[in-house]
């Protein structure tokens, strides 16, 4: 099938003839037909600009951001088809962010070997420096501490999944990117912390940036199934 | 000056129209838009282009009328993009860059998940970005 005319930087940036590249600037997989390797080789929105030095240890296929933007896109106007109200998408969303978030915990932790964080603070930093960073390729800011340090907000500049998107007039309501509150949801209730999520600000409503709440509840201390007999 | 720019999905429905003139020519502008999909409709069938043409076919110009001049481009799609100038001497690489820049806020507007192929472009976005496209193709020819 040939490649559509889309002018796009990342596919100029890769149209030069492929030569020779050492393995550690390889970043398919090497079964990619040699028609694809323009489309697929830049990864840069969706995994962030990574040295070579991860480059060479990812084993697992990486793909093109946009697909990525597609497919979430699809995903979100096939539920709002099936679902047909707002809210329930909305709640829907949450709820398969949420079943991402607890499985995605543990790939996060593994990979990016932080410790055990001390306090909620750290905790924020880690998610919006490194947690972010690691599978959306973006950082985010986080502000607005609330003085007892329970709550914060996640500020995003710039969010892969929304690029190209513009909500029409009757589905003014969704949270396109609830997925990514339910996430951290999950995320946090897999490390023992409770917390609840709101969107205060979404680009897509015509606000400047995405502003997320993260509010702790409360911290659930790791219960063992059995009683300690001595 | 660029009068109006248009784009027609491959069924030849409109998805597009947007006149940056006076509204009372508006009507005018339409009817000459419908008359070069004829014109457009006969050079693709015609057997000149035996030669393999590339993805993106620049049509050039179209349709001179008696003060306007209209220039198409074809996508690989057989969404037609045409754009009807006032301007009597335009530089043929300076057309073929609004075409290109045009094609590119197209496929921007397209990528919406919201949008449905066939349907008019509703994006407000798409139409900020023409009217740049617009603007800055004609700079001096204000006033």
């Amino acid at each position: 099938m040939a490649a559509g005319p889309r002018p796009r930087k990342s596919f100029l940036r890769h149209e030069k003839p492929r030569r020779a590249t050492r393995r550690s600037e390889r970043r398919m997989a090497p079964l990619v037909p040699k028609s694809g390797d323009a489309i697929f080789a830049s990864i840069d929105r969706v995994v962030g600009p990574m040295n070579t030095a991860e480059a060479s240890t990812k084993s697992e296929a990486l793909i093109n951001a946009e697909l990525f933007t597609l497919t979430y896109g699809a995903m979100v106007r096939q539920l709002l088809t099936d679902l047909e109200e707002v809210d329930v998408v909305n709640k829907q969303l949450d709820q398969m962010g949420y079943n991402i978030g607890v499985r995605l915990i543990d790939e996060f932790l593994a990979k990016s070997n932080v410790s055990r964080c001390v306090d909620f603070k750290e905790t924020a930093d880690v998610i919006a420096k490194v947690g972010l960073k690691m599978f959306l390729g973006v950082t985010a800011s986080v502000s607005n501490w609330d003085p007892e340090g329970s709550s914060f907000s996640l500020v995003l500049d710039d969010n892969p999944l929304v690029d190209f998107v513009e909500l029409p007039d009757t589905f003014q309501g969704l949270h396109y990117c609830n997925i990514l509150s339910g996430v951290i949801r999950g995320a946090l209730e897999m490390v023992s912390m409770k917390t609840e999520i709101t969107w205060i600000r979404d680009m897509l409503h015509g606000d400047d940036a995405y502003e997320l709440r993260v509010k702790l509840l409360k911290q659930i201390p790791e219960e063992y199934p059995y009683k300690d007999d001595e | 000056m660029i009068a109006c720019v248009a784009v027609v999905g491959h069924q030849n429905n409109p998805l597009y129209l947007q006149s940056f003139t006076g509204a009372d020519d508006a009507l005018k502008l339409h009817h000459i838009v419908h008359c070069s999909l004829d014109v457009i409709d006969e050079r693709v069938n015609n057997p000149k282009r035996s030669v393999i043409t590339l993805n993106e076919s620049y049509l050039g110009l179209l349709y001179p009328t008696e003060s306007y001049k209209v220039y198409g481009y074809l996508s690989n799609t057989k969404v037609k993009f045409l754009v009807v100038t006032t301007d009597l001497d335009v530089k043929d690489t300076d057309i073929r860059s609004f075409f290109r820049r045009f094609h590119a806020a197209y496929v921007d507007a397209v990528s919406n998940p919201f949008h449905v192929p066939g349907k008019k472009i509703i994006s407000r976005i798409f139409a900020v970005r023409v009217s740049g496209i617009v603007k800055a193709f004609a700079p001096g020819t204000y006033g």
